[in-house]
């Protein structure tokens, strides 16, 4: 049975790209709180003989901060904006991920009794993502309103923990390197074993608390392989690690915190995450990045829709992030990897200097020598307990 | 050397004054700075444009209001129910006395992030979501013996005799107590309310516990120190100062100005 | 009324009975909870049972031995420093603060409202390797070169002296303000020096203040894990910090719940002890 398209699946439509909808009958599961179909303007409720589809009122997204484009001066969400002029729905955009552990304790709750947590959209880390798909906690997309998914880049159209990108796709990735500061420091900054070995940086360095990144960076120093790790490899990169803070070599291990401190000057050099660096340049223009000689880890942040989020009104928000002009108006703010094939080309229209940047559109140089940590070994229960125990807790 | 001994004491309360308020005044100082960058740490230059935008950065807001609502919440029910507690405790006899006192004591000497988590397992095992009245819950929670505390004081205090002139005079026990004893004693318990509503406002490890995915301020800040506290957060901490202590000035004043007799 | 009158000896249950139910739900049972949490074993994937797991308590205490002590050790030496700032404080106030006490009281607990988490970024302002106060340090030679505040225990302790000095000083000044000034004045008129005077009227009737201060502080400050993360390395972890990782970080709830509870024992152990020497009758317990 047919039925006059609304005004809103006709912009809809539009703003896609003239893609077509095929309409399987599906709808969130009810009780979300971005779900539903409250009484709008739309003429079909939540199970026509159709089976349309009809966008919520309201999205709402969980993510990291700074991670999409905002205009300083009226601190409002240009592409948000834009999303809701082309689809009326309005976005609720919520900066509560600090740490992929704080979010999931906050929630874990809720999830594993089914019962949604108010987010349509998370967006978390590689190994987070794989633990919320292996333990049920995330519905699964609507490919169908996401044909724009094919933009895709190939690299990350397959990881092992979502072969057929079914429950996820990347938000941004990136790399982890060292961040420093070569005039304090003195020189360059080629390898961890520098941060763990010269005198002069002793209680200036910091590693970070996410254990893929800094156990990742550490087994790569030693000569190992962080995608399949091996416990001898994980071991010495423990004890290694264990002796630089026994004798205060390392000062902290640290989230983002450690962008205040390196602008600052409390310590010199640091794990740090490329999109950071880029930003943080603003506050200190000496500092640099670099991707040890040994190599660097990249992760990516995939968009998730937690249980009970509105599977639709998702959906077609993804879709609305993988049209490359979008993408590329969020990297351009966002300065981290762009996953979306296409944006770099329309990127050039927005700053051309961007498209030629390595650490937002890296070269295959650099992938070469950037690995994706072992998904496995990073949810792995005695491996987090001695990487927490070096950290102190 | 007799005028070392007599400046000794004043000297060192100074010295204490300056340490106690010396976070404040940088607080208050960086909510003039404008930074480079995202990072508040180094001067950089003076500007009021913070102060005029201090709901700037995105999410403040919701969380500050978050924070007021839960604080005036669960102040007001912690007084009722703490008052009404004092009461029972100042001026009956009754069994189980000890007990009373036991648990009324209990929260306040167990440390924060026992009662945050086992409030957590609490709601963990009845599969109750985490969020704003989970908050409230614990706020009233560890408010409600600091109440009873700071009433029971002022309750302590009372001369009873007031109350009994009032009954010789004809009145009933409730007009007496609406009348009489209320007004007197409610100097301990606005310091009761006022207590619970900063406790409750400044509140971090039990509501880092059982927030689920509500913010509130203090959670904000926590989650902002990651990527650079924005000014405006200093701007609202001093506001918060000000008015504080503003509160408590009137209510000092107020004392000063009261008759001998009934403080 | 009048129903009320006579059945007198109900009305003091219905006073306690609202708030004191609040607490039994929302005190005991979460603690009856966390219980039975200790002694529960599984993971996130596999869920978790109750399986009479003691071995959380013994991998507790023997894993995490070093954090329980220091914890301990931390939290007393911020609440010995909070006493031998607070104690002048208060004297300062009670007996020579005159018109001005409320004002000086209140210039101690104002502070105190601006939330706990900025007061402690301020420190790390204060504190900065490159900043002024170590700069001063350093001239003056208090600090070696290379030395630093940021990132030791002295910061971290130091952190924790000054966030909970208030729960020292109020109950101080309290008891100490209640002293009738003429006990001190006959002291003195049969001959006894000011110092004599203090230690041996003064004090002791201060000790109940003394006593609930240090209560106020101690027990909060044992459990604190802020300062240890924001203002101490990984050497300076308190138990707190491990209690917090296990629950947030590594889902262990059991061990979690294990680490709680040994906490509060330890805690109520020492102050049994403390009260036991003190002896209860002057605390006004």
């Amino acid at each position: 049975m047919t039925r006059p398209l609304t005004r809103r699946e006709l912009l809809e439509r539009a703003a896609l790209g003239g893609a077509v909808l095929t309409l399987p009958g599906f709808l969130a599961a009810c009780g979300g709180s971005g779900g539903g179909i409250e009484g709008t303007a739309t003429t079909a409720g939540a199970t026509t003989a159709s089976g349309a589809k009809t966008l919520a009122d309201k999205l709402t997204i969980s993510n990291w901060t700074l991670y999409i484009d905002i205009d300083e001066k009226t601190k409002r969400y240009p592409t948000l904006e834009q999303f809701t002029t082309e689809t009326g729905v309005q976005v609720d955009y919520i900066e509560d991920v600090n740490d992929n552990d704080e979010w999931f304790g906050k929630n874990q709750a809720s999830l594993a009794k089914g019962r949604p947590v108010g987010r349509d959209i998370a967006i978390l880390t590689d190994w987070m993502a794989a633990r919320m798909v292996r333990l049920g906690y995330v519905d699964k997309l609507d490919r169908s309103a996401i044909p724009n998914a094919s933009n895709l880049v190939d690299a990350l159209a397959s990881p092992g923990w979502d072969p057929n990108r079914e429950y996820s796709l990347p938000w941004q990735s990136g790399l982890t390197g060292i961040g420093y500061d070569p005039e304090r420091v003195g020189g360059e900054l080629t390898s961890i074993s520098q941060l763990l070995e010269d005198p002069k940086l002793k209680g200036k360095v910091t590693f970070l608390t996410e254990m893929p990144d800094t156990v990742g960076l550490m087994i790569l120093d030693g000569g190992g392989d962080p995608s399949k790790v091996v416990k001898a490899d994980f071991d010495k990169a423990i004890e290694r690690l264990q002796k630089g803070v026994d004798s205060g070599q390392i000062r902290q291990f640290t989230g983002n915190d450690y962008s205040g401190p390196l602008a600052k000057g409390d310590i010199w050099a640091a794990v740090a995450w490329s999109g950071d660096m880029v930003q943080l340049t603003a506050d200190n223009p000496n500092l640099k990045f670099a991707i040890p000689e040994a190599g660097g880890m990249i992760w990516t942040d995939n968009m998730l829709i937690p249980k009970g989020g509105d599977v639709f009104t998702a959906s077609t928000f993804m879709n609305f992030a993988y049209d490359p002009k979008v993408a590329a108006q969020i990297e351009a703010y966002v300065n981290y990897i762009c996953p979306v094939k296409g944006a770099k080309e329309a990127i050039k229209a927005i700053d051309p200097e961007l498209a030629s940047n390595a650490l937002i559109f890296p070269d295959e140089a650099t992938l070469a020598k950037a690995k994706i940590f072992d998904a496995a070994a990073a949810d792995d229960k005695t491996y987090k307990e001695k990487f927490q125990a070096v950290v102190g807790a | 050397m007799n005028l070392v001994r007599r400046n000794a004491l004043p000297a060192f309360a100074f010295a204490a004054f300056a340490y106690l308020l010396l976070p404040i005044a940088v607080v208050v100082v960086f909510s003039f700075n404008d930074p480079l960058g995202r990072f508040n740490y180094t001067w950089e230059g003076f500007t009021l444009k913070h102060w005029g935008d201090p709901f700037g950065p995105p999410g403040l807001k919701e969380a500050i209001i978050a924070s007021l609502q839960i604080a005036a919440l669960a102040s007001v029910v912690a007084t009722a129910l703490g008052t009404l507690i004092a009461l029972a405790l100042v001026r009956y006899r009754f069994r189980g006395r000890g007990i009373t006192n036991l648990l009324i004591f209990m929260p306040m000497t167990t440390p924060e992030i026992v009662m945050g988590a086992s409030l957590l397992t609490l709601f963990l095992n009845l599969g109750v979501t985490t969020g704003f009245w989970t908050i409230f819950i614990a706020h009233v929670m560890f408010d409600i013996s600091f109440v009873v505390v700071t009433v029971k004081a002022r309750l302590v205090g009372f001369d009873r005799h007031l109350e009994e002139a009032a009954m010789d005079l004809g009145a009933n026990p409730f007009s007496t107590f609406a009348r009489v004893t209320l007004p007197l004693i409610a100097p301990g318990i606005a310091a009761g309310a006022l207590l619970a509503f900063a406790l409750s406002i400044d509140d971090f490890v039990i509501t880092l516990f059982n927030a689920g995915s509500t913010i509130t301020f203090p959670l904000y800040v926590w989650g902002a120190a990651r990527v650079g506290v924005p000014p405006q957060v200093n701007v609202i901490g001093t506001l918060i100062f000000l008015v504080a202590a503003g509160l408590m000035l009137v209510n000092v004043l107020v004392q000063i100005r009261r008759p001998k007799g009934a403080s | 009324m009048d129903w009320l009158h006579r059945h007198r000896t109900v009305v003091p249950y219905l006073l306690l009975a609202p708030g004191l139910a609040w607490l039994a739900v929302f005190f005991l049972v979460p603690t009856y909870y966390l219980a039975n949490t200790s002694l529960q074993s599984g993971s996130l994937d596999v869920g978790y049972a109750f399986t009479w797991a003691w071995d959380n308590y013994s991998n507790a205490i023997s894993t995490y031995h070093e954090q329980f002590v220091r914890s301990l050790e931390y939290a007393g030496i911020a609440t010995v420093a909070a006493l031998l700032v607070s104690y002048p404080l208060a004297y300062f106030i009670a007996f020579r603060g005159g018109r001005w006490k409320g004002l000086l009281l209140l210039l101690i607990i104002a502070p105190f409202f601006v939330t706990y988490l900025i007061r402690t970024l301020a420190w790390q302002t204060i504190l900065a390797d490159e900043g002024f106060v170590v700069d001063v340090l350093q001239t003056i030679g208090v600090l070696g070169d290379g030395d630093r505040l940021l990132a030791t225990s002295t910061a971290v302790v130091a952190g924790i002296t000054y966030n909970f000095l208030p729960f020292m000083a109020l109950p101080l000044y309290v008891s100490l303000e209640q002293i009738d000034a003429r006990l001190i004045e006959a002291a003195e008129d049969l001959y006894a020096s000011k110092v004599h005077a203090f230690l041996r009227v003064t004090l002791p009737l201060s000790l109940p203040g003394v006593f609930a201060g240090t209560l106020l502080t101690f027990i909060p400050a044992a459990g604190d894990f802020i300062n240890a993360e924001l203002l101490g390395t990984p050497r300076q972890s308190m138990i707190g910090n491990v209690i917090q990782s296990k629950f947030l970080v590594l889902t262990d709830y059991g061990q979690a719940a294990a680490l709680s509870f040994t906490l509060m024992a330890a805690i109520l152990v020492l102050i049994a002890i403390y009260t036991r020497v003190l002896g209860t009758e002057r605390m006004g317990v």
